[in-house]
């Protein structure tokens, strides 16, 4: 008796809880996963029904290079950005909190910022009159302007630069959490600061490090405003090709298909880190 | 004269204008088990650090055998320590946390085995080589801090309140396990803590902390029979303080007015002393005695509660000024069946046992 009350219970909690997000269940079926089925049927239907466009896709050297490329720039930025944002991550860990505050906020400011106008701001710094190189000239460092934009090191600096944020705040939140009596404790065993990094500091980061680099990673698979402007023509990303099948070529088949692997790569990923760094379920 | 095993000469810290240390200095014996006792805040932990490296005095030295230890930084110390916290390596197992140091120390790995086997072996966690930090219990995992701060047979150990963290109980039984590892390893210990019968029950020596000096250094009974200052006659052992007046005094013995025409003659006096200069008087609960009948050197009381503790007495008195002096009388003592609560007595007590600190 006591038991169908209970699972009674439970039932209509569970349908009101239900209930309450309907809404927004509605609205995320409606503006996220309508578009992306409708995609996917146009990537398998058009011009015709069948695989053709996904045979296309994956059996073009012109397009593996789109992929190759991708990953390559994608995989370059999430390394760039964690070596550069770790020691960043770390400083604002140890500080003082009212130093850490302004950090941060300059930094989430920076965030805020419009992405055409930090990519605009970029061009013109990198450019071969820009300041960048008129400096290094007039240091006498370098006698030829050096070519950082419109090639992968101009992709990789705009967007190293835009990432550093997403790497810097779940590193940050991870060494907070790590008690400095555990640094003081390994140095007494002997080990010095480098050792103290690679054997402790290191592997108790993981966790921060493995949500930071996928975040950028995945995030920067479907880059397009900064490799458009900052990339060269000979090393186009997945999104611009993307834009282009469906802006000026207006083939939608091909445009889906180059979309759904883009997306089902992003989800494989997604599994990748909830399986082995879900920090819910411990690591 | 012999040159000490481990000499600390005249350490001070200053945070900016915080004092933490102001002056301490000490000699410490190879094997000898140091015990740093005092208040929260009086510079123990300070004091250590120095010792370990993680802080560098504003002004003093360290001498281990003679050498200076300052200049080296704390990983190159090889001085063992276990921290307040737990501080074992969330990441490895139990095993290779007290491998850690040998690892770093990059020892053959037969040699890592037998020494983590035996270190485990010393704190009696035989078999627990697998197991993550975070699946064991407090007290284990500092047994484990002590193992990994042992393997390398370091010549000093630190230990800062390490049992602070854990239940009466569960710290009984690891201090019995503290004192029988130092017996069986002879390593020196510098033990902090701010619990009294944690000190006296693991140190050879004592060395009583207050506002960032040593009030005194001393053996347990040296500490509790001869207090050199007020501040350890009240922090080692219990004790009642009256306000006295110096009459006389002579050779480090005073005759001492207690007010009330009571007068005491020939109390151990402490601190600089003149004729009618003030005085506290220190009397141990268990060094006094009580009469029923008028006696014409003692202190006159009235009874306000007598407890019943076991072995023991505990008797509350309380001076006509109103100043509160406990009393415990052995079980079975004459004067226990004749008191009454609200009733007159006279307090007695042998003025050797008694201390003055001016
Ligand atoms: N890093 C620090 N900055 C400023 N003051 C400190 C610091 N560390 C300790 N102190 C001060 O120094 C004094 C002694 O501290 P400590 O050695 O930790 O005492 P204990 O270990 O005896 O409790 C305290 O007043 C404490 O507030
Ligand atoms: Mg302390």
């Amino acid at each position: 008796m006591a038991v169908t009350v209970v699972t009674g219970a439970v039932k209509t909690k569970r349908g009101a809880t239900l209930g309450y997000l309907l809404p927004a269940l509605l609205l995320i079926a409606l503006f996220f996963i309508v578009p992306v089925l409708m995609l996917l049927m146009r990537s398998v239907l058009e011009p015709e029904v069948g695989l053709q466009n996904y045979k296309a896709l994956l059996g073009s050297t012109t397009y593996l290079r789109v992929f190759l490329n991708t990953f390559l720039v994608a995989g370059v930025v999430t390394l760039v950005s964690i070596v550069v944002g770790y020691p960043v991550a770390w400083l604002l860990a140890i500080m003082p909190q009212k130093w850490s505050r302004i950090v941060l906020a300059i930094i989430i400011l920076s965030m805020w910022t419009n992405l055409l106008a930090r990519t605009y701001a970029w061009m013109v710094l990198l450019q071969r009159t820009g300041v960048i190189n008129k400096t290094l000239m007039g240091l006498g460092l370098i006698d030829t302007p050096l070519a950082l934009v419109n090639n992968l090191v101009g992709v990789t600096i705009g967007m190293t630069y835009i990432m550093l944020p997403f790497v810097i705040l779940p590193l940050m939140g991870v060494i907070r959490t790590i008690d400095p009596a555990i640094l003081r404790a390994a140095a007494l065993c002997g080990a010095g600061k480098m050792q103290c990094f690679l054997r402790v500091l290191l592997p108790l980061s993981l966790p921060g490090i493995a949500a930071g680099a996928l975040m950028v990673f995945v995030m920067s698979l479907g880059y397009f405003v900064t490799p458009a402007l900052l990339g060269g023509t000979s090393n186009m990303m997945l999104a611009e090709l993307v834009a282009q099948f469906v802006q000026s070529l207006v083939n939608w088949g091909m445009g889906g298909a180059a979309a759904l692997v883009l997306l089902v790569v992003t989800l494989a990923l997604y599994a990748v880190q909830l399986r082995y760094f879900n920090p819910a379920r411990g690591t | 004269m012999t040159q000490p095993f481990l000499s600390i000469n005249g350490i001070r810290k200053n945070y900016g204008n915080v004092t933490a240390v102001k002056n301490v200095s000490m000699d410490i014996a190879q094997g000898e088990f140091m015990t740093f006792l005092g208040p929260s805040g009086s510079g123990k932990s300070t004091t250590l650090y120095i010792l370990a490296g993680f802080q560098d005095p504003s002004g003093g030295d360290i001498l281990l055998n003679g050498q200076s230890l300052l200049s080296t930084p704390s990983h190159k110390r090889n001085i063992g320590m276990v921290f307040q916290r737990y501080t074992l390596f969330p990441h490895l197992t139990v095993g290779e946390n007290v491998a850690f140091p040998l690892r770093i120390r990059r020892r053959p790995q037969a040699e890592i085995a037998e020494r983590v086997k035996a270190a485990l072996k010393l704190v009696r966690l035989e078999g627990f080589e697998d197991r993550m930090p975070a699946l064991m219990s407090g007290g284990q995992q500092q047994r484990v801090a002590l193992a990994r701060a042992l393997v390398y047979n370091p010549p000093v150990l630190l230990m800062d309140e390490p049992l602070s963290a854990l239940d009466k109980k569960l710290r009984e039984e690891i201090q019995f396990e503290i004192r029988r590892i130092h017996q069986e390893t002879g390593v020196t210990i510098l033990y902090v803590t701010h619990d009294q019968e944690e000190a006296l029950r693991l140190s050879d020596r004592i060395a009583v902390f207050s506002q960032g000096e040593i009030d005194q250094i001393g053996t347990g009974p040296e500490l509790y029979s001869n207090p050199a200052t007020r501040f350890v006659a009240g922090f080692i052992g219990d004790s009642n303080f009256l306000d006295a007046t110096v009459v006389t005094s002579n050779a480090g013995k005073a005759k001492l007015a207690l007010g009330d025409g009571a007068v005491v003659e020939g109390v151990p006096l402490h601190g600089p002393s003149a004729a009618s200069s003030r005085a506290s008087l220190m009397l141990r609960p268990e060094r006094l005695s009580l009469s029923r009948v008028s006696v014409p050197s003692g202190i006159a009381v009235t009874v306000r509660d007598i407890t019943f503790l076991g072995n023991n007495v505990e008797v509350s008195t309380a001076t006509p000024a109103g100043v509160d002096l406990a009393v415990r009388l052995p079980f079975g003592h004459e004067a226990i069946s004749s008191l009454a609560r609200g009733e007159q007595a006279w307090l007695t007590f042998d003025t050797a046992s008694a201390h003055a600190f001016a």
